[in-house]
């Protein structure tokens, strides 16, 4: 053999040494003092195991003359304690791991309550040393939950608002705790890289090394709270189907409460079988958007509990076609969808801050400074860590949006063209602006003598139906739309005197009753994460669980909501309940005027 | 006195931030309408206002529910492949 490949036999053998013992000599000490053979042999056993699992990295920043100690002394419920260069552990601990059932394996309750009260032990002393300060790093508060205020420069909430679905609730007591809570899981449960997958993939990286992990249930899950029992359920939604993300936001109207407008983010999802890119735009009904909500358990709004945070902010899901309703008919506002410039590993760190959100967010609204424009932001900066370096902080709507501009994520020139804005969905125009030009055409043709849209509208029905058979395919069109304008207000009209029927006292008290029951079954339903199925984090054998809950649950809301709507309705004055039917007839004669004229014309039918 | 003080004040006096956004689980529970519909038929009902706005400004409106619902009826029917735009607005609102 030639002295030169002695020489690579030799430094192969020695590289291979260290691969395969690397525990060779325990960095932790046991002190043997008060334990009799069987202890010590245990204890060390324990050290062996533990320090296995830890990542080469950490285990190398072990101080040499760290000791472990079993005490009786500790105050209940704590399991350990380390102070300087001792980790104290609760001897009980080390009679479970003695008693062990090696059958269990590592699955064991006494097994891993002993292996994770110590790793929990040494995070602390790790965090602490030299090569820690994870509980001060800014990235970790921001994935664990302390968040940034905005009106606060630099500083953080004191409380973690992601109460829900934890492993282990100890984790929000402050960040050191959280840091060790975590390390548990990352090194005990294979499956934490699938239920927390970005803090996972904060550790793996920060210690270059990746603890042996379970495959993932597909995609992220999303309770989707629509508006009716077809559009409530679990939504699936695959990053890799999200061809892009908009910044959506509603313009203000007229009404005070709406002047800033709302922040939200659209999910442009393509269509099953359509390769993601921009026909995808089109797939509108497959859009979906993150609204953050404030959840109001009281069918009154208050500012005041506004003001004071008394309203939990959670991140809702919400179909795409809902949201345009919602915004340009009902409230008469104006959508801009503002194409933000992210990669598709940007989407997918988004979405998946999203979900943690989503299950596990429980925070408080804010009308200042934790609004949907501070949530959106936090969101953004949080999912896309590229973001958190630009200066976006901003407390409104339309600031964050100017913010997002000048930094290059967003660009508005896509409503430059207003004609093709509207075309390709990237503005979705208030109707109140159509229907004014609804008018001017449907009285310039008929000669109708109201000079204002408003006047007519306001027309009781009946007096409108005599002029809705006279026009043609066009004037009937105008009519049409006209007529579900007056629908809607007649409907917000019956909403808002139900609503005030509701909330007196005497004759609507026990409708009150039943509306607040029902509103607490449906707060629940809007709570993901209180939803009884298992598990933590991002669901994942559990979904089924989850579902079947949520879907009893949505059933047993609407068919009590139907219920109560009804009561409601036939608790309206007459006159109203005349009205809504009259102008439900004059929308059934035009439809049925616009269905002959078409056939008469010799028109495609789709029937 | 802090320097976040002022700001707060001045929007006190203002308005409250992006209300309207409110999800009363009242709008979210909603009616029971029939789940009957499929995803097409969905496309095309949506798109019932965009079609009457179209029809009603001899083509001068035209939103994008209009545009995927167009898209999606020459996807699926030969017949509407050779129609135009103002003809399938105008089946869209018959219907």
């Amino acid at each position: 053999m030639s002295p030169r490949r002695l020489w690579w036999r030799l430094l192969s053998a020695v590289a291979l040494t260290s691969i395969t013992l690397p525990a060779a000599a325990s960095r932790l000490q046991v002190e043997p003092r008060g334990l009799d053979a069987a202890q010590l042999q245990a204890s060390h056993e324990l050290v062996e195991e533990v320090e296995a699992r830890l990542p080469p990295a950490w285990r190398a920043a072990i101080p040499a003359d760290l000791q472990l100690r079993w005490r009786d002394d500790l105050p209940a419920q704590v399991h350990g304690r380390s102070v300087g260069l001792q980790v104290s552990l609760r001897r009980e601990l080390l009679d479970g791991w003695m008693a062990r059932s090696p059958r269990e394996g590592a699955a064991g309750a006494a097994t891993r309550a002993a292996q994770a009260a110590l790793i929990h032990e040494l995070a602390h002393v790790l965090d602490r040393g030299p090569a820690g300060g994870l509980s001060r790093d800014p990235r970790l508060l921001d994935l664990a939950g302390w968040q940034l205020r905005p009106l606060h420069f630099g500083l953080r909430s004191q409380r973690n608002p992601f109460t829900d679905r934890s492993p282990d609730r100890y984790e929000l007591q402050d960040p050191g705790e959280f840091v060790a809570v975590n390390l548990e899981w990352f090194l005990l449960d294979p499956g934490y890289a699938c239920r927390r997958p970005a803090l996972a993939r904060y550790f793996a990286a920060r210690f270059d090394w990746q603890p042996p992990s379970a495959e993932c249930a597909r995609g992220l899950v999303f309770l989707q709270a629509g508006k009716d029992a077809a559009t409530t359920g679990f939504e699936q939604i695959d990053p890799a189907r999200v061809y892009a993300v908009d910044y959506l936001l509603a313009e203000g109207n007229g009404a005070p409460m709406s002047r800033w407008g709302h922040a939200m983010l659209r999910l442009v999802v393509c269509a099953p079988g359509r390769v993601p890119g921009p026909d995808c735009r089109l797939d509108l009904q497959h859009h979906r958007v993150l609204s953050f909500r404030a959840f109001v358990d009281d069918v009154q709004i208050s500012s005041w509990r506004g003001l004071t945070g008394r309203y939990p902010s959670r991140l809702f899901l919400l179909p795409l076609d809902q949201v345009i309703d919602e915004y340009t008919q009902v409230e008469l506002r104006g959508l801009r969808s503002i194409p933000l410039a992210l990669q598709p590993g940007d989407i997918a760190g988004l979405l998946e801050r999203a979900a943690r959100l989503h299950w596990s967010y429980d925070g408080r609204y804010y009308f200042i400074d934790n609004n949907c424009a501070v949530e959106t932001w936090r969101l953004l900066r949080d999912g896309v860590p590229r973001l958190a370096a630009l200066p976006l902080r901003s407390i409104t709507p339309t600031g964050l949006l100017r913010k997002l501009e000048r930094n290059g994520v967003a660009d508005s020139a896509v409503l430059d063209d207003r004609d093709a804005a509207l075309r390709s969905g990237y503005y979705f125009e208030s109707a109140q602006a159509r229907y004014q030009q609804m008018f001017a055409l449907a009285r310039q043709q008929l000669a109708l003598p109201q000079v204002r849209l408003e006047e007519w509208l306001a027309l009781p029905a009946k007096r409108r139906s005599p002029w809705l058979g006279r026009g043609d395919l066009r004037v009937t069109a105008a009519l049409l739309l006209l007529e579900e304008a007056a629908q809607r207000r007649a409907e917000l009209r019956a909403r808002d005197v139900a609503k005030r029927r509701l909330l007196a006292p005497g004759e609507g008290s026990t409708m009150h009753d039943q509306l607040r029951l029902l509103l607490a079954d449906a707060g629940l339903l809007l709570r993901p994460g209180a939803l009884q199925g298992g598990g933590y984090g991002l669901p994942q054998g559990e979904r089924g669980a989850l579902e079947a809950q949520a879907m009893r649950l949505s059933a047993a809301v609407g068919g009590e909501w139907a219920r109560l709507r009804q009561l409601a309705q036939a608790a309206l004055p007459q006159a109203q309940q005349r009205e809504l039917q009259a102008i439900a007839d004059n929308l059934s004669a035009l439809g049925e005027r616009l269905r002959r004229l078409n056939h008469e014309q010799g028109g495609l039918e789709l029937r | 006195m802090s320097k976040s003080f002022l700001p707060i004040v001045l929007l006190l006096a203002a308005a409250p931030v992006c209300a309207g956004s409110f999800a009363s689980s009242a709008s979210s529970a909603g009616s029971a309408t029939s789940g009957s519909t499929s995803g097409d038929d969905k496309v095309v009902l949506q798109a019932r206002a965009d079609a009457a706005a179209f029809v009603a400004s001899d083509g001068g409106i035209r939103g994008a529910r209009l545009e995927a619902a167009l898209r999606l009826l020459r996807e699926r029917r030969a017949d509407a492949r050779a129609a135009s735009d103002m003809q399938l607005a105008q089946a869209i609102l018959a219907r």
